[in-house]
């Protein structure tokens, strides 16, 4: 398989090309993912269960959609600039391999912040979780689709525009999304926002799988995150074959 | 031919016309040049043959194949160093060559087997298992050419090869070119260094504004110029007036260097004449030698001022 055989010296090239900081950046994800875990119930005087299983489920989200959403789309910036991403286009290989090398670099990056995150969580506040077998797909398509739309909009904006965007992403992600929180906080308008936008779909399918005794796992949320998912691979897989 | 391209445009979004009707032909065992200055379309041509740009209008076929039509076969048939530096950084030589040559679709031990040969070839089996991020320029350079030639392509094409490379490596490198070629490939060197390319190649292209102002082997460009030998005078700087050539052959002058066209029959005379004008304080040196392809070149795309040469009878041989 010629496809097979390229994803798998992709992703040698791509792991050799960032081992020196791949420990590092695995690190800081964890310490991230941990550390809202801690962190986000030190910001109440008292917090009730709910809102503990709330942060504890909704971290592992928040870390996958900032390594995809924010990291990833400065670095894929940067690989267009210095001319690495057309040196790679100019190679006979086929760009999902390309995509899905990428992805899986970005995967080991995430995965041991979003398992340690859950562990500490459940540790610190003695949490049932329960955790379901779906959790295996379920972080799959979140990390998936925030890679996915993470390298679209890499693939469509001029660099420092990439950059301006995903801090607006941060803010957005962190202050006024619904992973930590339930919807039903925000204003209306950002409610009805948030029910076309993936990250709520992202936080329902993390914590319905991580803690399902808690929280139900709505049928839609994997649609929905499906639907981004191809969208977000479309425009990466049109930009990165279209020749200007 | 196994690279043809025909009446090639290439009109970027923003008006540039890069390319303006290009026909160009190379064969299989060819080293073809492809001159030209900063912004004469050299690069725009051949990131249309990898399949990176789309013409305007026009045709690349390699090998009876449309490259245009067929993108994913220009990228099999083609391989490519690019002019930008490749970052490689977290990968040792052994590795980036390896890893491309597999990619390229060949077999693990074929690239092994050719990539000990590059490096002996290139002599830089001393850096081959360190971290790129610790490299010079010029050994990452000629990292990128091996990472090119491990698993050639029928057609390899090779954008400023030699920048930051040591000159005795550079030798080696314009060998390791040739082997390329005689093994069968079709190479497009494209380069703005005119000496080095005028050792190397078989024909090639000048290209001016994005058409191709003349074509041939270096030794029928130089013909075409109507002259032999070329006189090389530095001038005293404060020598305001230039002297005029005797010789009836084109004067080009670059800041207070003259450069003047001679027949090989006036070479006793040419010096004879630079001589009187180091006497006469005008000159301070002089060379004389067989014309260049840079003189050729700079004759042809300019850069510095032309002058019409002066008529034979000022020249008055009896003064020197």
């Amino acid at each position: 398989m010629p496809a097979l055989r390229s994803y798998r010296l992709l992703v040698t090239w791509q792991a050799m090309r960032k081992k020196a900081y791949l420990p590092l950046m695995a690190a800081v994800q964890t310490l991230f993912t941990i550390g809202i875990v801690l962190g986000y119930p030190l910001l109440f005087p008292t917090i009730d269960q709910t809102a503990i299983y709330l942060i504890a489920t909704g971290a592992p989200a928040v870390s996958m959609i900032s390594v995809g959403l924010v990291a990833l789309p400065q670095t894929v910036g940067e690989q267009r600039m210095e001319g690495s991403l057309a040196y790679m286009r100019s190679l006979p290989v086929p760009r999902l391999a390309y995509l899905l090398a990428d992805l899986t670099v970005w995967l080991a990056i995430v995965i041991p912040g979003v398992i340690l995150g859950v562990v500490v969580g459940a540790w610190r506040f003695g949490l049932d979780l329960q955790v379901s077998p779906l959790v295996v797909p379920a972080v799959l398509m979140v990390a998936l689709t925030s890679t996915c739309v993470g390298y679209a909009l890499a693939s469509i904006l001029p660099y420092m525009l990439t950059v301006i965007v995903t801090q607006a992403i941060v803010v957005f992600v962190f202050m006024f999304s619904p992973l930590t929180f339930l919807p039903n906080k925000l204003p209306a308008w950002l409610e009805t926002v948030h029910r076309l936008l993936p990250i709520q779909a992202m936080g329902e399918v993390t914590r319905g799988t991580i803690a399902p005794t808690q929280f139900p796992l709505p049928p839609g949320a994997f649609l929905t995150l499906a639907a981004w998912c191809v969208f977000g691979f479309a425009v990466t897989y049109v930009a990165m074959t279209r020749r200007t | 031919m196994l690279l043809e391209i025909e009446k090639l445009t290439k009109v970027y979004r923003t008006g540039v016309r890069a390319n303006d009707g290009l026909d160009l032909s190379i064969d299989a065992g060819e080293v073809f040049g492809l001159l030209g200055h900063n912004g004469a379309g050299k690069t725009t041509l051949v990131n249309q043959v990898v399949g990176l740009l789309k013409p305007t209008s026009g045709s690349i076929h390699i090998d009876g194949h449309d490259m245009v039509a067929r993108p994913g076969v220009a990228r099999r048939l083609c391989s490519f160093q690019t002019q930008a530096q490749v970052p490689i950084d977290g990968l040792s030589p052994r590795q980036a060559i390896g890893l491309i040559g597999q990619l390229r679709g060949a077999s693990k031990a074929d690239v092994a087997r050719r990539r000990e040969r590059l490096i002996d070839a290139l002599e830089i089996g001393e850096w081959l298992d360190v971290d790129a991020a610790r490299l010079s320029g010029g050994v990452k350079r000629l990292v990128a050419f091996a990472m090119a030639a491990v698993a050639p392509g029928r057609l390899v094409m090779l954008d400023e090869p030699t920048n930051d490379v040591d000159p005795v490596r550079r030798r080696l490198l314009w060998g390791a070119v040739r082997r390329l070629a005689d093994e069968g490939a079709a190479v497009l060197l494209v380069t703005h260094n005119v000496i080095e390319a005028e050792r190397s190649v078989g024909r090639l292209a000048i290209l001016d504004r994005g058409r191709v102002i003349a074509e041939g082997s270096p030794a029928r460009l130089k013909a075409n110029l109507g002259t032999e030998l070329r006189l090389e005078l530095v001038l005293d700087p404060r020598v305001t007036d230039t002297p005029a050539s005797p010789f009836g052959r084109g004067v080009v002058s670059a800041g207070n260097r003259l450069m003047v066209g001679v027949p090989t029959d006036a070479a006793g005379a040419a010096v004879a004449w630079a001589e009187s004008l180091e006497r006469a304080g005008v000159a301070e040196e002089f060379t004389l030698g067989p014309v260049t392809l840079e003189d050729v070149y700079v004759a042809m795309v300019g850069g510095v001022s032309v002058r019409p040469a002066e008529n034979e009878e000022t020249f008055d041989a009896s003064a020197a």
